[in-house]
Parts: C-alpha cells; structure tokens; sequence
C-alpha cells in the first residue's frame, strides 16, 4: 500500500481526471480475474475492448512467444456492449474506468459511443482504431488521416462532454495523430500491437499471423511516443512494451501523461512496476507529474 | 520457489519443491525459470498440471519440448511457480468405478487424481498410453495402470483407449493428453457416464486475461482454458 508521499509523487491529471498512479493497463491484458493483483496499482482501469455485438474471436492457436515479446489474433473477444455494461460493476476498483470500444463502421463506433454516454461509472472512451473498416475495403481506421478525422468526428459528436481517447498504430502515426487532434480527441493512445507473423518451420505453417507486443515493441513505442507529444497539444498515453519502472519513466521523459500496462503483466505483478517507478522517482527527487515531457 | 527434488523419469522430468497450500487434481502452475527478468527470451511462463502433492510436497511432471522447458529442466537450484490456477476435476464420489486416461505428459495430473480418489475411497482403474517405451517408464509411478505404446515397445501395442477393456463398466471417466486424444475418449464414451477432460492449450497469461488459450465450446465461441478449465466436461466441448 502507498503511503502519503508516495500519494503526492505518484498522482497525475489525465483530462481532467484525476489519477492515483499513473498507470493503466492496456485494453486486452487484464481480466475480471485478475483485478485482485492490480487493487491500488492502476490509477483507471482499461477493461477489453468491447464491439456492439458478441464477437466469438479467432480460432485457436492465437498466441505466439517471440524474443521479448508475443504474437496474439484473438480477434477481440468479447460478450458485445449489452453484456459487457451488465458486468461493468465488477470492474469497479474504486478508481476511473476507460471503456475501449471498436466497431467494423464508423456507425458502429457512433453506436457505442451513444450507449456509454450518459453512463455515469464510464469516466472516458478510447477509440480502438486499429480494427478493419469494412466501409473501406477493410483497411483499419489508422489507414490515414482521413480515415482518422471521419470516425473520430463522429464519435465527438456522439460522446460529448467527457474525455475520447483514440488508439493509433505505430504506422503513419504522427500524420493520424495530428488528424485526431484537430478532429476533437482528448488525448491519444500511442501504439496498438505492431503486425506481425510466426510460422511452424515443422508443419511448415503459418502459426499466427497477427500483432506484436511485449518488451520487443518497445524503442518502437518510445519513439512514437517521443515523435506524436511534439506534434500535438493534447496528453499522450503510451502503449507499447513497458516491463520495469524504469520503462514508465522513459516513456514520461518521451512525452507521455500516463502508462499503459499490457503484455508485460502477463509475467509481472503491475505492482513490481509501480513500485521500481516509486524507486525511481526516489532516486530522482522528481514526482511522476513533474517527469511527463521533462527531456 | 527452491528445488527440493528433482529427477528424470523416462523421457520426463519431475521437479519437486515445498508447497502446503490446498491443490485440487487438475489445477496448473505456470512456472518459468528464476532470474526474470533478465531474460525476456522465452518471454512466457509455461503451465503444468501439478503431478502430485502430498500436503507439504507440490511437483510437475514435464517434457523438454522447447527452449522453456529446456531451461526449467536445467534449472537445479530454484524455479518460479505460480499458485494453483484454474478449475480441477469435479469428483463425484457415488460414482465408481472411475477410468483414469492419460496420453504422453497427460499422465501428469492423473498421479494427484488417483491419490485424491483413493482419499474418497472411488475405485478406479489407470490406464496410460505413450509413444514409445521410454516415455512409459513414467508408468512404474503408477502401479497396477495399463499401458499402451504407439510403437509397441512397451505394453499394450495401440493408443492408450486400445489398452481399456471394457469401456462400458466405468461410471465415470477423466483424461488428459493431447487433444486427439481426448476428442476419441469423448467418442468411445458417449454421453451415458461422467466424462471430463483436461486439455493441453498454449497459454499466455495463466489469468484468463490475454484470451489465447481458448477451446471451442458445442454452443459456439470460445472459453478460456486457463479459467474455466482446463478440466472440461466432455459434452461442453466442440470435438
């Protein structure tokens, strides 16, 4: 448990909200499950992305171990809104909830942005953009600016007030980033899981064809980080290989307002990483509200 | 946790280390070796079905088949293990006898099941099925089971269902092993007895958080085998 200074050195504002740490796990690495390890280590809790409707997933195998990393297809997952705002209370951990949402449409992302509106347990959305288009020819939402300003505009629209977040990938990312800026988002999520591919040399088979996460992303994620907090004036939360409580300070230092927390707590406790962020802060003299950006 | 014991039995290798805490037959560990994270590469636990627990004594029974279970194998002095994860057998103690099918490394949760239902008093038969002969030296840690070798080099030439009698008299039936296997023990057993089977899934988490180890379920989708198995009952099961 934090005491009072760890308090003051590890709060931080997000949009207006305020945060306990600066930590959040990424959308699709935490389960009701396993919220009983993560009690007073996230600052907001970011459960799986959800679709309007029930979505079955990808058939097996879905994961891949890589060096310092994974390959993952699950093909989002999930029980669909309906469910998935009947069971929101379990994820209630006494702090702020994200709610990542994806669509196949812009339609869909309005849909969901509509049904999360007036909730009041919901203090912000974060658009995942890296999903296909089927109005376009199935290229993602991050295909390009464009792309971005449609379903971004869109989902301002329906989700007023409260803060919108947008998920971008690593590829293109300042350009869409500029666009999502300009197209009403509060803060942007930099970077989803990075396409990738393994294959059985002994089948002689694909074994999954999918994204990238873990340690190995990581310089990647940094210098998306680095490159979209020059290119914006709005925060930027960073995604994309974090493992030690020293990775959470490189991404501050890159330009990130807050952490996210994904692959790595598949092997970690989070709260090993809060506490070698503690450290390092310590060791700094700084607090984690004095550290975003200070390079 | 520290290695108390460690030894090689045929093509396997058990490691034994202190464990009080309740384990239910069927639960895993996910165990890697110590020292991450130094190493990122392999990056992910590797989960095991606990071989046995004597109430102070917890071990895993496993194969080297990668560079994971290559480093746990020589590991000599300490291993990271988690506590016991996901849903074990359901025993129903009324129903006996019980049939006990293992193939290859699926043997290894049926030590700690025939020692708990020997606890409940459940009569029940072992039967165990390997690819060869050196595998099924496993089979001296299980006295009185059948033995079925692919090669015919040990016991019963066949798969581990060819080393069963007579199917028919058991009430209840618990396998694990890959899952060919298991899908023809659902198919030789029907629906008339109790029949639950532990799969072999990769897995990443262990926490029913990153969704890769799912099955598919005879109603549609998917379930996670790290949190609503890895022990299923046969007939939820797509096969």
């Amino acid at each position: 448990m934090k005491n009072d200074l760890q308090t003051l050195q590890l709060a931080i504002e997000l949009c207006g909200i305020a945060l306990e740490t600066p930590l959040i796990p990424a959308s699709g690495t935490m389960s009701k499950e396993a919220l009983g390890e993560v009690a007073g280590v996230y600052g907001a809790i970011l459960p799986k992305t959800t679709t309007p409707k029930e979505r079955a997933g990808n058939p097996p195998p879905r994961i891949a171990e890589t060096p310092a990393g994974m390959v993952n297809s699950i093909g989002l997952q999930n029980p669909g809104i309906e469910k998935f705002l009947e069971g929101l209370d379990d994820f209630d951990l006494g702090v702020p909830i994200f709610v990542s949402v994806a669509g196949d449409a812009v339609d869909e992302f309005v849909a969901l942005c509509d049904c999360l509106a007036g909730d009041d347990r919901i203090s912000a959305v974060e658009l995942n953009l890296s999903c296909p288009n089927v109005e376009h020819g199935g290229l993602t939402f991050c295909a390009g600016p464009t792309s971005v300003e449609e379903v971004i505009g869109a989902c301002r629209a329906a989700y007023p007030g409260k803060p919108l977040f947008a998920k971008l990938t690593n590829e293109g990312v300042v350009a869409n980033a500029i666009a999502a800026e300009e197209s009403g988002a509060d803060a942007l999520t930099v970077i989803n899981t990075i396409p990738a591919l393994t294959i059985d040399p002994e089948s002689q088979s694909v074994l999954v064809r999918g994204g990238l996460s873990g340690p190995a992303i990581k310089p990647v994620a940094l210098r998306a980080v680095y490159d979209v907090s020059r290119a914006v004036n709005i925060p930027v939360i960073a995604s994309g290989g974090v493992s030690t409580g020293t990775d959470v300070a490189e991404f501050m230092l890159a330009g990130a307002t807050v952490v996210q927390v994904g692959t790595i707590s598949f092997v970690r406790e989070p709260g090993e990483i809060l506490r070698e962020f503690s450290e390092y802060l310590d060791r700094m003299g700084t607090t984690a509200s004095e550290l975003t950006g200070a390079l | 946790m520290e290695i108390e014991d460690r030894e090689e039995i045929g093509g396997y290798t058990l490691l034994r280390y202190s464990w009080e805490s309740a384990i239910e037959p069927g639960q895993f560990a996910m165990a890697r070796v110590a020292g991450y994270p130094v190493t990122f590469d392999p990056f992910l636990a590797r989960p095991f079905s606990y071989y046995d627990h004597d109430s102070e004594t917890a071990s895993l029974l496993f194969e080297v088949r990668g560079r994971g279970t290559a480093l746990l194998d020589d590991a000599r002095d300490r291993i990271e293990v988690s506590a016991p994860l996901g849903r074990g057998f359901r025993i129903d103690e009324s129903r006996g006898p019980a049939a006990l099918l293992g193939g290859g490394i699926g043997v290894a949760p049926l030590k700690i099941l025939s020692r708990r239902l020997n606890a409940l008093g459940v009569c029940h038969d072992v039967f165990l099925g390997f690819a060869d002969t050196r595998y099924a030296a496993v089979a001296e840690d299980f006295p009185g089971a059948s033995v079925a070798t692919v090669d015919g080099s040990a016991g019963i030439h066949g798969t581990v269902l060819d080393a069963v009698p007579d199917l028919e008299r058991y009430e209840a039936v618990y396998a694990c092993g890959p899952n060919p296997m298991l899908a023809a023990v659902k198919r030789a057993v029907g629906d008339r007895v109790i029949c639950q089977l532990s799969v072999e899934e990769r897995m990443g988490c262990g926490n029913g958080s990153c969704n890769g180890c799912v099955v598919p379920v005879r109603d549609g989708g998917y379930v996670r085998s790290c949190v609503e198995g890895p022990v299923f009952d046969a007939e939820m099961l797509a096969w």
